[in-house]
């Protein structure tokens, strides 16, 4: 069954201060689409308006969902998740003083969740051995890369359909942010997945990305359909490639 | 066997049955104030109101004070899920839970002693009840009823919820809420739901520990300030958000505290709990098990 994510003529931003400006993407049912732009050109704000954590002022967001469509735009985040919507945010928001395990079983929090939470640890910790070596050590007391590999699971244990990831190569050495993006296309395949990935590392997302978009100053600059057309942009020469 | 080992055993046991009532009295503030991050210094007053209702329905009924509390246990819970309802409104959805949710909660127990003094009256009340003066005499040391009984339904009562708080998935968010409240929305679950249960099982445990205080010692309606020290002392002295932490500095403290008083005389036993508070928060400022 097939989940999608679509976002129409979508303007958002804090209080007085607009930042994103008539941005119209879509991811299709099991994709997984980049968004790329350096700091500050509105991707987090993009995903917090897909959350419901930043209410846009205009436009609409849709999610399909297993066939089933909704309109997302007035929901409240708990209950987009509920839908099927699971958010790796910036800075991960682990509760750092719960234990790997604790984390893990909260992700399962969503009642469709539950009756599958035997599985998903099972594949959650076969995907990241490591988690499971920490089972029981707080998560504030782990490695970012621990960290991050903990986020993504513990959103996993929702079991959605659609998932968004606020830059997973934050603060990882170069190493890891390799294996992590690895690790998300494991993933994304495991669970069968739609995937809306923002990032900064152009050449590491474009691994795995299916497609991508450009947002400059909250304003999608450029939709590429492939990754040789990312590859080739110009705007990607010039902000990330240094040419 | 010797006079003086005698009188250490049977202080200590006293002080391990006190500890236990201690935990009875502090698991409702380990939840508020540890877990929710809400100063909750209301709560003795909450367990006079359970003391008063076991009251009534033994002296009026004849039923026991503790049956009486486990069927006050709903609307106990009820209350406190109000009492969280508005205090969200009036203070912490506009963030002003720091001064404003204390005078609140210090208006809360005002209200609740002077409407009992109203009520009851200022004079001593107690409970009948079999186990009230019979004692288990274990050959080497006595084992009062009177204090053996609330000791089990204390210890009873923590554990079920320990376990309810590790097991269920709404106690496991409990746990986490005063940690991320986003994070936890983005977990599916309503934060301020969430807080709202908690608290009204807060609330439902002053019914038991109520329960409890008048079989131990007759009350009156300000009696409960004697404990609003003691009680925040053994939360942060065991870590906050820690159950098991503050059972073992209940007991501690109770063991301590019994010491004190047989061999020093009562008057230093508070000068000797707060002694050490003292030296464990020196020693681990996290309290005993503290994450
Ligand atoms: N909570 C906020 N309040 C006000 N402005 C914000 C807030 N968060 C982000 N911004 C502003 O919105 C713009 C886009 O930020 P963001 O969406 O975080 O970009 P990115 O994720 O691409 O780095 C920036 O100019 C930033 O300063
Ligand atoms: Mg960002």
């Amino acid at each position: 069954m097939a989940s999608s994510l679509t976002l129409a003529n979508v303007d958002a931003g804090y209080g007085a201060v607009r930042v994103l400006e008539d941005v119209s993407l879509t991811v299709g049912a099991g994709e997984t689409v980049a968004l790329l732009g350096t700091n500050g050109n509105g991707k987090s704000t993009l995903m917090k308006s897909i959350m419901g954590i930043v209410r846009p002022s205009a436009g609409r967001i849709t999610a399909t969902i297993d066939d089933a469509t909704h309109e997302l735009v007035g929901r409240s985040t708990e209950e987009i998740v509920d839908l099927g919507i699971a958010f790796v945010p910036e800075g991960r928001r682990l509760f750092p003083k719960q234990t790997v395990t604790e984390n893990l079983l909260l992700g399962a929090y969503r009642p469709t969740a539950r009756s599958a939470i035997a599985r998903n640890l099972d594949f959650c910790f076969e995907t990241f051995p490591r988690l499971k070596e920490r089972a029981r050590q707080l998560a504030g007391s782990m490695s970012g890369g621990e960290q991050q590999m903990l986020a993504l699971a513990r959103a996993l244990m929702s079991s959605p359909r659609i998932l968004l990831i606020d830059e997973p190569s934050v603060g990882l050495a170069p190493l890891l942010v390799s294996r992590t993006i690895d690790k998300i296309k494991e993933l994304k395949e495991g669970f069968n997945l739609t995937v809306l990935m923002a990032e900064q590392n152009f050449t590491q997302a474009v691994r795995i990305a299916d497609r991508g978009y450009v947002i400059v100053h909250g304003r999608i600059a450029f939709e590429g359909e492939s990754a040789e057309a990312l590859n080739n942009n110009e705007l990607i020469r010039e902000f990330y490639l240094g040419a | 066997m010797d006079a003086s080992l005698d009188l250490l055993l049977n202080a200590v046991i006293s002080g391990l049955l006190l500890g236990g009532f201690y935990a009875a009295v502090s698991i409702g503030v380990a939840i508020s104030f540890g877990m929710l991050d809400i100063v909750n210094i209301a709560h003795p007053g909450f367990i006079l109101l359970g003391s008063y209702v076991a009251y009534f329905a033994n002296t009026v009924l004849g039923m026991d004070p503790i049956l009486a509390a486990v069927i006050a246990l709903p609307a106990f819970y009820a209350l406190g899920a109000l009492v969280y309802q508005i205090y969200y409104i009036a203070f912490e959805r506009r963030q002003d839970q720091s001064l404003g949710g204390l005078s609140f909660f210090f208006g809360l127990l005002f209200i609740t002693e002077v409407g009992l003094v109203l009520i009851f009256g200022v004079d001593y009340r107690l409970v009948q009840a079999r186990y009230i003066g019979p004692s288990l005499n274990l050959g080497w040391v006595e084992l009062p009823l009177r204090l053996f009984v609330p000791f089990l339904v204390s210890m009873v009562m923590v554990v079920g919820l320990q376990l309810f708080l590790s097991r269920s998935f709404l106690g496991r968010a409990i746990e986490a809420v005063a940690q991320d409240q986003l994070a936890l929305r983005l977990m599916a679950a309503n934060p301020t739901r969430i807080k709202r249960v908690a608290f009204g099982l807060s609330f439902a445990t002053a019914a038991i520990a109520g329960a409890i205080l008048i079989i131990i010692q007759p009350v009156e309606p300000s009696i409960g300030r004697e404990y609003i020290g003691r009680v925040f002392a053994i939360c942060v002295l065991g870590g906050l958000g820690s159950f098991s932490g503050m059972v073992i500095a209940a007991v501690t403290l109770g063991v301590v505290e019994s010491l004190t008083a047989t061999f020093f005389g009562p008057s230093w036993a508070p000068a000797v709990s707060f002694g050490v508070l003292l030296v464990t928060l020196a020693v681990r400022p996290s309290g005993i098990l503290g994450r």
